[in-house]
C-alpha cells in the first residue's frame, strides 16, 4: 500500500471526528484566549488598606500619604481604634491595617524607634507580599529622611548626608519580566502545556477510537498499512497542525498578550519540533494504550494540574522531591517549558538548553518505539481473534 | 417512586462494580492526583535556592556580605564567578536564581561615606521564585548594613542601645493574619485540591450517563418512567464519594496537618455537598447538548481544566477583567473556594456565608433544563 493512501485515509478518519476536531483545533483556539484572561491586567492593582492613625502628628501623617503614594497600596479608609479597622479586614473591606502607634513623633524625637504595625490578610497569595513591599518601602523612605535630618543636626553638610545615612544601599534589578507581569509568567509555560494536552487528547481519542473499531472487527486502513506507515502518517498530519498551531501561539498569541520572544527563530522553531515529535511519539503511544475513545481526555486532563507544578517554574525544583520532577521528566512538556522558557524569555542560547533537547530526543527515540511496538501487538491481537 | 431512584441507584454501584474504568475514577486517581499534589508542596517552604555572586571588591565587609546572604535559609551561594557575563549565563540557565554583585572599592567608598550600591539581579521570569528569592536577598544585604552602621554608630554614640535605634529610627512590625506567610502549601494546596476535584465530579457523572447512552441501553434503563428519579437515583453513587472525597481533603488540611480553621466544620461539609450537586448538573447540561458521549467530556474539559487560575488564589480577582470574574462566577468551585477561605480563615458566621451557599445552589437549577431534554429525548 502506497504511504499516500494510508495518510488519506488516516486524515479522514480523524476530520470526520467531531470529537478529535473540537480539541486539536477548536480547544487549542479557544484555550489560547481564555487562558490568558484572568491575568490580562497583568500585574495586581493597587490594595486596599486602612490606617489606624493613633498618633495624628506631622510624622505620622506623611507616613501615611507615603503609603498611600506606593503603588501597592490605597488607603480607602481611616478608622479611630484597632476594633474598627479589624472589622473592616473581616468584612474583606480592606486587605491590610497599619497601625502607627500614640506618642508616634514624641518617641522619634527622642530617638527610641517607635514601631508600625500592619497587618496583612495572607490568605491570598501575592496580596501579603505586595502590601509588605508597599509598606516597607513607605517606612524606608520615612526612616531615611529622619536620618539625614539627625546628620544634619550633627553639621553634616546636605550633600554628604544624602550618602552617609546609610553605609551602602542596594540596587536591584529585575532580569527578565522586569514588570513583574503575570501574564508573562505564566502563559509562555501554560501554553507549552497547552499544546502538549490537546494533542495527547486528540491522539488519545484516536487511538482509542481504533482500538474499538479493531475490537468490533470494523474493516479500515488501520489492518491494511504497515505499521511504520501509519505512524509516519500520524506524525505528518498531527505534527503538521501542530506546527502551524506553535506558530499561531508563539506569534500571533505572543504579539497579542504583548510576551517577550526574544530567541532566534530557528533555534526556537528547532526546539519547537523536537517537543512536537516527542508528544506526537507520546500521544501514539498512549493512544494505542487505550481501549476507547473516552479514556483519554479525563487521563489527560487530571494530570495537568501536578504537571505543570512538578516542572518547576512556580514552585522551585529545589523544593520539590526529587523523584517527582524524575517522572515528570518523561513527560515532554517538562523538559519542553524549560527549554522555550530559557531560549524566549530568557535569552538563552541554544547550547544552553541542549540538556532538555537531548530528553525530547531520548523522548522521540522512546516512545516512538513503544508506539510502534503497542500498535503492532494490538494488531496482531486483532488479527488472531 | 423511591423505588425508581433506589432502582437507580443499586443498578449504577452494580455498573461501578463491573467496570475498573469508573472503580479507578472514584479511587485512586482522586486520591493519587490528591497524594502527587501533596507531595510537591509538602515542604511548604523552600530553602537553600542557588545564586550566584560576583564580589569585585574581596575585602572583609565584602565577605561578611556575602557571609550573611549564605546565612540565611532561603538562598545558598552555590556559584562564585568573576565576571558578570558568566553570572547571567547561570541565571539564563536557571542553575541560579540570582546575581549579587559587589562593586569594586567597595570598602574604601564605605569608609568615605559614599554610599557604595550592592546590586541584586533577579530573576523575575518566575515571579513567585523570585519574590522569595528578593525578600531574603534585601533583608540579608540590610541586615549586613545595619552592622556595619551600628559599629560606626557606636563609635560617636558609645552606647549600644543609642546605636540601634539610630540605624531604624522606626520600625516595622509586620503580622501575617490567617497564614503564615512563608509557608505556601496552604495557599496552593487547599486551592489546588477542590480543582481537581471539581474536575473529578464533572467527568464521572458524564463518564456514567455517557457508558449507559454510547451503548445504545438508555430506553431500557429509563423505560420513559420516573426519569427525574432515576437521573438522580443514578447520580447519587457519585454524590456520595464525591462529598466523602471533598470532606477528606478539608480533613485531611485542616484535621491531619493541623492548619488552623477558625470556622464552622458543618457549613463547609454542607457548601462541599451542594458544590457536588452544581457540579454534577452542569455536567449533565452539557451532556443534554447532543447526548454524545466524547463531545461532552470535551465540554467538560473546557470548563473545568481552567479553573485554578480564575480562583483568585494566585491572581487577586481585583485584578482581575470583567470576563474572567463573569467566567469565575460560573464555576462552583470559585464561591465554594470563597467560602472555604472565610471558614477556614476569618469564622464567620453562616449569615454572611448565605450568599455563597445560594450561588452554589443555584447551579442545581440546571437540572430542570436536563430533565426536560432527557424526557424529550426518551419519550419522542
Amino acid at each position: 500500500m502506497k504511504f499516500i493512501e494510508v495518510l488519506i485515509a488516516e486524515a479522514k478518519l480523524i476530520f470526520t471526528d467531531v470529537a478529535i476536531v473540537l480539541t486539536i483545533i477548536g480547544g487549542v483556539i479557544l484555550y489560547s484566549f481564555l487562558y490568558p484572561q484572568p491575568y490580562a491586567k497583568e500585574s495586581v492593582s493597587s490594595l486596599s488598606v486602612t490606617v489606624v492613625d493613633l498618633d495624628k502628628s506631622n510624622i505620622s501623617r506623611s507616613i501615611v500619604f507615603k503609603l498611600n503614594a506606593t503603588p501597592q497600596i490605597d488607603v480607602v479608609r481611616q478608622d479611630n481604634s484597632q476594633n474598627d479597622a479589624l472589622d473592616a479586614l473581616e468584612h474583606t473591606l480592606v486587605k491590610a491595617v497599619v497601625i502607627i502607634p500614640a506618642h508616634f513623633q514624641r518617641d522619634l524625637t527622642l530617638g527610641v524607634s517607635p514601631t508600625i504595625a500592619v497587618g496583612a490578610d495572607s490568605s491570598y497569595f501575592l496580596i501579603y507580599g505586595s502590601i509588605l513591599e508597599g509598606a516597607m518601602r513607605a517606612v524606608l523612605t520615612e526612616g531615611a529622611k529622619i536620618k539625614v535630618a539627625n546628620l544634619l543636626k550633627h553639621q553634616m553638610p546636605l550633600s554628604g548626608a544624602k550618602d552617609a545615612y546609610t553605609p551602602f544601599s542596594i540596587n536591584s534589578i529585575n532580569l527578565f519580566n522586569k514588570n513583574n507581569s503575570y501574564t508573562q509568567y505564566v502563559i509562555p509555560a501554560v501554553f507549552i502545556l497547552i499544546l502538549q494536552q490537546t494533542l495527547l487528547i486528540g491522539l488519545g481519542i484516536f487511538g482509542g477510537g481504533i482500538n474499538e473499531r479493531m475490537r468490533a472487527g470494523e474493516y479500515g486502513i488501520y489492518r491494511d498499512a504497515k505499521t511504520y506507515q501509519l505512524l509516519l502518517s500520524r506524525v505528518v498530519i498531527f505534527g503538521t497542525i501542530f506546527f502551524v498551531h506553535m506558530l499561531f501561539y508563539f506569534g500571533f498569541s505572543y504579539e497579542n498578550f504583548h510576551i517577550t520572544h526574544i530567541a532566534n527563530i530557528v533555534e526556537l522553531l528547532t526546539f519547537g519540533v523536537l517537543f512536537l515529535l516527542a508528544t506526537v511519539m507520546f500521544g501514539i503511544f498512549l493512544g494505542s494504550l487505550f481501549s476507547s475513545r473516552e479514556i483519554a481526555t479525563p487521563v489527560i486532563l487530571f494530570s495537568s494540574l501536578p504537571l505543570v507544578f512538578s516542572v518547576g517554574f512556580i514552585w522551585p525544583l529545589e523544593a520539590i522531591p526529587s523523584f517527582v520532577h524524575t517522572i515528570a521528566l518523561a513527560v515532554p512538556v517538562t523538559p519542553a517549558i524549560h527549554g522555550f522558557l530559557e531560549l524566549n524569555q530568557m535569552g538563552a542560547t541554544f547550547e544552553g538548553i541542549r540538556e532538555y533537547a537531548l530528553i525530547l530526543v531520548v523522548q522521540i527515540a522512546i516512545y516512538g518505539f513503544l508506539g510502534y511496538y503497542c500498535i503492532n501487538k494490538n494488531r496482531n491481537f486483532n488479527e488472531q481473534v | 417512586m423511591f423505588k425508581a431512584f433506589s432502582f437507580a441507584f443499586f443498578h449504577e454501584l452494580q455498573e461501578i462494580k463491573n467496570s475498573w474504568y469508573r472503580l479507578i475514577l472514584l479511587t485512586l486517581l482522586p486520591i493519587f492526583s490528591f497524594g502527587f499534589l501533596v507531595v510537591i508542596f509538602y515542604k511548604g517552604v523552600a530553602t537553600e535556592l542557588p545564586i550566584v555572586v560576583v564580589d569585585n571588591d574581596k575585602s572583609d565587609i565584602s565577605r561578611r556580605v556575602l557571609f550573611n546572604i549564605d546565612a540565611t535559609a532561603t538562598v545558598e551561594i552555590k556559584y562564585r564567578v568573576t565576571d558578570l557575563s558568566s553570572a547571567l549565563n547561570l541565571v539564563q540557565t536557571s542553575q541560579a536564581y540570582a546575581i549579587v554583585e559587589i562593586p569594586a572599592h567597595f570598602k574604601r567608598d564605605i569608609l568615605l561615606q559614599k554610599q557604595p550600591k550592592v546590586t541584586v539581579m533577579l530573576n523575575t521570569q518566575y515571579i513567585l521564585i523570585g519574590k522569595i528569592v528578593k525578600a531574603a536577598l534585601l533583608e540579608s544585604i540590610m541586615h549586613s548594613a545595619g552592622e556595619v552602621e551600628y559599629l560606626k554608630n557606636l563609635v560617636t554614640t558609645q552606647n549600644s542601645e543609642e546605636s540601634i535605634n539610630a540605624i531604624t529610627p522606626i520600625g516595622l512590625q509586620v503580622t501575617p493574619f490567617y497564614n503564615t506567610y512563608k509557608n505556601y502549601f496552604l495557599f496552593l494546596v487547599s486551592a489546588l485540591l477542590p480543582s481537581i476535584w471539581q474536575i473529578f465530579i464533572v467527568i464521572a457523572t458524564i463518564v456514567s450517563f455517557g457508558t449507559l447512552f454510547k451503548a445504545g441501553r438508555e430506553r431500557e434503563f429509563f423505560s420513559s418512567e420516573y426519569i427525574g428519579m432515576k437521573i438522580l437515583g443514578k447520580l447519587f453513587p457519585y454524590t456520595i464519594v464525591y462529598f466523602l472525597l471533598g470532606v477528606g481533603f478539608v480533613a485531611y488540611i485542616y484535621g491531619t496537618l493541623g492548619w488552623v480553621f477558625q470556622g464552622s466544620f458543618t457549613v463547609t461539609f454542607f457548601a462541599i455537598f451542594l458544590t457536588v450537586i452544581a457540579y454534577q448538573s452542569v455536567a449533565l447540561l452539557f451532556f443534554v447538548t447532543g447526548f454524545d458521549y466524547a463531545r461532552s467530556l470535551s465540554l467538560g474539559a473546557v470548563y473545568t481544566a481552567p479553573a485554578f487560575a480564575f480562583l483568585g488564589v494566585t491572581f487577586p480577582v481585583d485584578s482581575m477583567n470583567g470576563f474572567s470574574v463573569f467566567w469565575r462566577d460560573l464555576l462552583p468551585v470559585s464561591h465554594y473556594m470563597e467560602l472555604q477561605i472565610s471558614q477556614a480563615n476569618y469564622g464567620v458566621d453562616i449569615f454572611m456565608e448565605l450568599d455563597k451557599l445560594l450561588a452554589i445552589a443555584l447551579f442545581s437549577l440546571a437540572l430542570i433544563p436536563v430533565y426536560f431534554r432527557f424526557k424529550q429525548r426518551l419519550q419522542g
